[in-house]
């Protein structure tokens, strides 16, 4: 028995250390290895709503209109151009003809109507995109669709350059279902119109992407990328010093980054994204339907605080719902509020009866996960931001994240912490989301006030510049009156490469082109 | 040969009632657990009729005791039912994932014994030496360190500092093992594909995953086999064996040891439970596309009849070892009999 398993073990390490420093063969293919602690959810338009599954689609697929890389600057793409109505209630696209899906499909004007049908008849959970804004879809001729809308909407354009939007093959998704992994489709295969093709999809282990020689656009730079999924940020930092990734992008823990950033070994890319974290209050029936509570807790929040204990300075403040670097952004919470401003804090308690003998009670929850392992770290600083006046003691409480959800909904929770990246490159994806009457609700805060609906409905329809930016200048205001949530800061991302890799390109609309990036070997 | 046979059966019966038990404890935990697969799948923007819908698609809308009921019915059918969040069997992630747990499981045993037999063997031998009291220290240390923590030590030395071996996955990135993955067996699929190259890298990935679980479970195996080679070595047929002038090494690493052979026999039976769970850990440490990440994964998405899967399937294999170590008794020591 003894001999067996010795064999075995000489067996197992002398190949491993013979084959160990042979030298390796020359990869065939130009390969860029990106790891990640993301997940890929549903390989399917009309169900994933994700970070990182969206992030896949926008380089294997394409949009009618897309973002120029690294900017907001919204251009062409599968559609040539656009037209719009005097009312502002139908779009109509002019398609580029000749394209046609990696299978050989030809693309056309059907195409996209079948896409937009499928997405409305669906109703995952990014459907809202589409049916909340478009009422029907026509086709014209073969290269041209218009979208009816039951409104204006000034923002269509951004909202077409979103995943929903995008349109599949209709010969290999199926049409009454949705689709999560690739091998349920006609032939297998993720079948698009982009700069890559899916050559191997392995849930949680790896993604591999070929460039596809037939993408109308720029031609992607390497042949093949290939997306390694961790269970963990520290493995995955481990991964890209011992070389096995060429790249490491989401999430990496604020230890990590500080030693990478310090390392001259790595290109750091830091951008400002337009990823935001706030506090939200349940404010239709618990202890925070004072907003004389809600705007206590805002003047006691210290953002730089926290920035610098929890995140070791790596993230932004945010006095506003409206990211900074967004049209109309304002920083309003800062000069009606600033930071730590225990005696404004303890002026509004007062008010509200409460005293040192008389303290407001209260528990904060927060998801010990889903916002990555600094979490617990925030809830706790926040607490101790809270308690700094003797008027307040707060209980902490957590919830897993299919839990948390549960409990915002049956509004068990009365202040919890949430993250925000944006579905559409708007300002009203920030606000009408949170205190619109239905948006409000689905995030379990409840705010409801037909004078903040109406001035939303007048953002929304109204193109012209100047009214949208007198509406989202008064909400800003309003918001530091009424604080539906109390914004704390805006995530600034971080992208680590060898130094053989150029060509990361991630702007504020987060999308990554991986058909920008180039490795030298 | 009959009673070996009768032991075996009885043995094998008597893992349904095991198995019922603790289906029905899971059953109810996951059940009891705040959260549902399909606020989990659904996400916050899906309407309440999609979500009620999805709820009667999926039987949650009926009865614990109901659910409970057909599900048994389903296993009664040798059928895992399919998962709540993938459009998949409940067999086919555990299909794709049980081979890496397995060859994982597998190499961190040889480790195991390969590092705590001989150690245990030889501290005895040097009883109250330095050499004995360093390994007793490290026995202690082996046994109290996390799994993960020597992962990470493991993956910092060798992976970031020497650069010798990689620290995350089956196979590099760029070894593609779609090119040779049969039988999900890595070592054995290279072999047959006959891709040498491929053998190489799969072996490399998984020597630190499967050393970490060695060093680790070594620790109790290094003072279970000291210990029970110093009564061995204290018996009146090693007297005996010395004093008819056999070689010490003899006496000890074959007489001695293979004695001494039956109580570690056992404790590897009870340590392969402890081994899956210690694979769990070690598969999160090493991006280990194994049962152990499916699980934790599973259980974020509240996906029930995965969980429950995973679980049968732990607990069949540590039964499936148990019996295996029981049957062994009877080769190693023939006063057993059955």
């Amino acid at each position: 028995m003894k001999r067996i398993l010795i064999l075995m073990l000489l067996v197992f390490i002398s190949i491993a250390v013979l084959f160990t420093g042979c030298k390796k063969k020359a990869p065939e293919k130009v390969t860029l290895v990106y790891g990640t602690t993301e997940k890929v959810t549903d390989m399917d338009t009309a169900s994933a709503y994700d970070f990182h599954t969206w992030e896949i689609f926008q380089n294997i697929y394409q949009g009618l209109l897309a973002y120029k890389p690294g900017t907001t600057e919204l251009v062409p793409g599968l559609a040539e151009s656009y037209t719009v109505n005097a009312a502002g209630d139908e779009y109509t696209f002019k398609l580029r003809e000749g394209l046609k899906f990696t299978d050989g499909t030809p693309f056309n004007a059907k195409a996209v109507k079948w896409s937009i049908d499928r997405v409305m008849a669906l109703e995952g959970d990014p459907s809202w995109l589409v049916t909340d804004f478009v009422k029907s879809v026509e086709v014209v001729d073969e290269y041209t669709v218009k979208f009816i809308l039951p409104n204006a909407i000034a923002y269509f354009p951004a909202l077409v350059a979103t995943v929903p939007y995008f349109p599949l093959n209709p010969n290999v998704y199926p049409e009454d279902k949705i689709v999560r992994d690739p091998s349920e489709m006609t032939g297998g295969q993720l079948v698009g119109l982009g700069a890559f093709k899916v050559s191997s999809f392995k849930r949680d282990e790896e993604v591999v992407l070929d460039a596809n020689p037939d993408y109308y656009g720029e031609k992607p730079k390497v042949d093949r990328i290939i997306i390694r999924y961790f269970a963990d940020a520290t493995t995955m930092r481990l991964a890209l010093e011992s070389g096995e990734i060429d790249l490491a992008y989401k999430t990496l823990n604020p230890s990590d980054i500080k030693d990478l950033s310090a390392k001259s070994t790595f290109t750091t890319n830091k951008l400002q994204g337009p990823y935001i974290r706030y506090i939200c209050y349940e404010t239709s029936e618990s202890i925070f339907k004072d907003k004389l509570l809600r705007e206590a807790m805002s003047a006691l929040v210290d953002r730089q605080d926290f920035i610098d204990k929890v995140y070791l300075g790596q993230n932004a403040p945010l006095y506003s719902m409206v990211p900074m670097g967004m049209i109309y952004h304002t920083d309003d919470f800062k000069s009606v509020y600033g930071d730590a401003n225990v005696a404004k804090a303890e002026e509004l308690l007062t008010k509200a009866g409460y005293s040192a003998s008389n303290p407001l009670t209260f528990t904060m929850w927060y998801t010990p996960s889903h916002y990555g392992d600094t979490e617990v770290h925030l809830a706790e600083v926040l607490k101790e931001q809270f308690e700094k006046t003797p008027m307040v003691k707060v209980d902490l409480k957590s919830a897993e994240w299919a839990a948390y959800k549960d409990k915002w909904k049956s509004k068990e929770m009365p202040m919890y912490l949430l993250g925000w990246y944006p579905d559409y490159i708007d300002p009203d994806n920030y606000t009408a989301a949170f205190a619109g009457t239905s948006g409000s609700k689905g995030m379990g805060i409840n705010f409801s006030d037909p004078e903040w609906d109406a001035l939303f409905t007048q953002e929304q329809t109204n193109p012209d510049p100047k009214v949208r930016q007198q509406v989202f200048e008064k909400l800003q205001k309003m918001w530091t009156v009424d604080v539906p949530t109390t914004p704390l800061y805006q995530g600034n991302l971080y992208v680590f490469t060898n130094k053989n890799v150029s060509g990361v390109k991630i702007g504020p609309t987060l999308i990554f082109n991986y058909n920008q990036l180039d490795i030298t070997e | 040969m009959k009673g070996l046979l009768r032991y075996a059966i009885t043995r094998i019966l008597m893992t349904i009632p095991m198995l019922f038990i603790l289906l029905t404890i899971v059953f109810l935990v996951l059940r009891v657990m705040p959260g549902d697969p399909v606020s989990a799948m659904l996400g916050a923007h899906a309407p309440e009729r999609v979500i009620e819908e999805k709820k009667e698609e999926l039987g949650l809308n009926k009865p614990i005791l109901v659910q409970y009921v057909n599900y048994l019915g389903q296993l009664a059918r040798f059928d895992l039912g399919n998962s709540m969040v993938l459009k998949q069997r409940v067999s086919a992630p555990i299909k794709e994932k049980l081979p890496a747990t397995i060859e994982l499981t597998f190499w961190g045993m040889v480790f195991t014994l390969l590092i705590g037999v001989p150690l245990g063997a030889y501290a005895a031998n040097k009883r109250r030496t330095g050499r004995d009291f360093g390994i007793r220290l490290y026995g202690n240390i082996a046994y109290c360190i996390p799994v993960y923590w020597m992962g990470l030590m493991l993956q910092l030395i060798f992976g970031v500092y020497l650069k010798w071996l990689p620290v995350a996955g089956r196979t590099s990135p760029r070894m593609l093992s779609s090119q040779f993955s049969k039988t999900g067996f890595y070592l054995f699929d290279t072999l047959l594909a006959g891709n040498m190259r491929a053998f190489n890298d799969v072996a490399i990935h998984l020597l630190l995953p499967s050393l970490t679980l060695g060093i680790v479970l070594s620790g109790i195996f290094v003072r279970l086999t000291r210990a029970n080679m110093l009564d061995v070595l204290k018996s009146d047929y090693v007297l005996a064996a010395r004093a008819r002038g056999v070689s010490e090494k003899l006496v000890v690493y074959k007489h001695g040891l293979k004695n001494a052979f039956i109580p570690i026999l056992t404790m590897l039976g009870l340590q392969f439970a402890i081994l899956l769970a210690g694979a769990v850990l070690t598969e999160t440490t090493f991006s280990w596309p194994g049962m152990g990440r499916l699980l934790m994964e599973r259980i974020y998405l509240r996906d029930y009849p995965t969980v429950q899967g995973v679980i049968v399937v732990f607990a069949l294999m540590v039964s499936v070892i148990s019996l295996m170590v029981d049957l062994l008794y009877a080769a190693i020591d023939p006063r057993v009999k059955y």
